[in-house]
């Protein structure tokens, strides 16, 4: 990948690259026991007939995702560039 | 057909293609990471196959239209099997034309569905007439499988050394709930496994930030900056036919029909070639970069559909690389499915049609318009708003729910350690494509070797 496309600044910054894209340790930590929780927690809380644990599961993950998203800010910087139309 | 199944399949069509619309932009998704589990939990909800079936298919497509359009706008690859096409794109974005790449990838891509869907039919149609004879030696295929892999990939030796010891790790600790009783002896604990592979990379990256020397020596840095262009809109309605130029047309055609064919063969690999080949016949390098992204995104989309529907309609064990790793669920997923009774069992071929098409129309009518017409805006969307860190926390959940679903908490730890193996060997270069055909191959290797 060019250096130039994908920028990534490498000075005084708290972040590290996990799977191709940078976390910050601390917003990961929040957001994998967020989601284990909210998981978990609907999956136990569920009647206890097939198929509903499992579905109540997935709702929870989508639900801690979710939150997650909502509580922890993204380690992207934009800077549009003009360019000309397509002729 | 029943109306009612009828409109399950085409909602199910729908909700494919907007999430994995949305999935397929995020930066860095695996295709095996974001596919496979959804559709394990889906099939594992109890839902028709011919429904999960159609969510698959659009969601795939879906998928392999939008993974391109970070790889236009930001140099980021959607997803593994778009890497190789970066380096056309970036050509493209340098020239000031990322739109022009989003469309011709888009374009490229549906020309593989269009193509790949009717040669993947006959394909299997044709090999179907195999299909007792190939299944009776499902156990020695999948050992070969994971040789004739080991051999194929890059670090070839060690993908080979690593065949056996992952295979007593696997059956080892399943030996170990059976002596323990947390399950009942015999029953196979499969799904966790197969995701603690997927997230192996992760999840040994997590282990050593837990030790301060290396987490100290990891390099730091504060913000990735993406640099996009402005939006600039396509006027009139998107037709693939009007984006290619007649030589991509025909490239992409031919590239389709050549991915679908080598449907066995690792995607990347073959992509890899294409752009290869491509780079040494054209000079001009705009033309060039065209001509390559478009080829390699219909060829990536044929082998995609050709490694789902050929094992899956011919015989039912998967042997393809996408087989055994995105659409996985559709072969395997116990209690539903199993190797003796999925997919392959249960649907008719023109349950196969119907779903295919009706997965595939919806997916290319919504996603291919949103994609010509909204994909820098729809990307800069899912870039500001969609944290990695979330999307790693959605793994780790899922990862622990299906890990207590098969085998209770000591499968949690189980699962670790078998990510903390998978991961470290894939650092070492043993592709997944390898580990998932160890893990299938496990209980036959064992035995073998036990005499």
């Amino acid at each position: 990948m060019s250096e130039e496309q994908q920028s990534v600044s490498n000075e005084a910054g708290e972040n590290i690259e996990i799977w191709t894209d940078l976390v910050n340790l601390k917003d990961l930590i929040v957001a994998m026991v967020i989601t284990a929780i909210t998981t978990l927690g609907a999956y136990f809380v569920a009647p206890n007939v097939e198929p509903l644990p499992m579905l109540f599961g997935l709702v929870g993950a989508l639900v801690g995702f979710a939150i997650s998203a909502i509580l922890i800010k993204p380690k992207r910087q934009f800077k549009e560039t003009e360019h000309e139309e397509e002729a | 057909m029943d109306m009612m199944l009828m409109l399950q399949m085409v909602l199910a069509a729908f909700a494919g293609t907007i999430i994995y619309t949305i999935v397929g932009i995020a930066p860095g998704t695996d295709e095996t990471a974001v596919l496979a589990p959804v559709t394990l939990v889906l099939v594992l909800t109890g839902l028709e196959p011919i429904v999960i079936l159609t969510f698959f298919m659009a969601a795939i497509i879906a998928k392999k239209l939008t993974d391109s359009i970070p790889i236009a706008v930001a140099g980021i690859p959607g997803g593994v099997m778009a890497a190789p096409m970066v380096e056309h794109a970036i050509v493209l974005k340098e020239h000031g034309k990322p739109e022009l790449a989003m469309r011709k990838m888009a374009s490229g891509s549906v020309i593989g569905t269009l193509v790949a869907i009717p040669v993947s039919l006959l394909l299997a149609h044709f090999l179907m007439r195999y299909s007792d004879f190939i299944a009776s030696y499902a156990n020695e295929l999948f050992f070969a499988g994971a040789v004739i892999l080991a051999l194929m990939s890059k670090q070839r030796w060690i993908a080979l050394a690593s065949i056996l010891p992952f295979a007593i790790l696997i059956q080892g600790l399943r030996h170990l709930y059976w002596g323990l009783g947390v399950i009942p002896e015999g029953k196979d604990v499969f799904v966790s496994f197969f995701l603690g592979i997927t997230i192996g990379p992760v999840i040994i990256t997590l282990f050593e930030l837990l030790n301060s020397k290396i987490r100290k020596s990891l390099p730091r840095y504060s913000e990735k900056t993406i640099r996009s262009a402005k939006n600039s809109k396509y006027r009139g309605l998107p037709n693939p036919f009007r984006i290619l130029t007649t030589q991509e047309l025909s490239l992409s055609t031919i590239a389709s029909c050549v991915g679908a064919i080598l449907f066995i063969m690792s995607p990347v690999g073959i992509t890899i070639l294409l752009g290869e080949l491509v780079s040494s016949f054209v000079k001009d390098p705009i033309k060039k970069s065209t001509l390559a992204i478009s080829s390699m995104d219909a060829l990536t989309n044929a082998t995609y559909i050709s490694g789902t529907l050929i094992p899956l309609i011919a015989i039912g064990i998967p042997l393809s690389p996408v087989a055994l790793g995105p659409a996985n669920a559709l072969f395997n997923a116990p209690p539903v499915l199993t190797l003796e009774h999925n997919l392959h069992h249960i649907l008719s071929m023109s349950d196969f049609i119907w779903a295919t098409m009706i997965g595939a129309v919806t997916a290319i009518l919504l996603t291919y318009f949103i994609v010509i017409k909204y994909a820098e805006r729809i990307c800069l969307f899912v870039f500001k708003k969609v944290p990695h860190e979330a999307m790693l926390g959605l793994f780790f959940g899922l990862v622990i729910l299906l890990a207590f679903i098969d085998a209770g908490w000591i499968n949690i730890a189980g699962v670790l350690l078998i990510g903390l193996v998978a991961g470290f060997m894939h650092r070492l270069g043993v592709n997944y494509g390898v580990q998932f055909m160890i893990l299938y191959a496990a209980p036959w290797i064992v035995q073998m070797i036990a005499m």
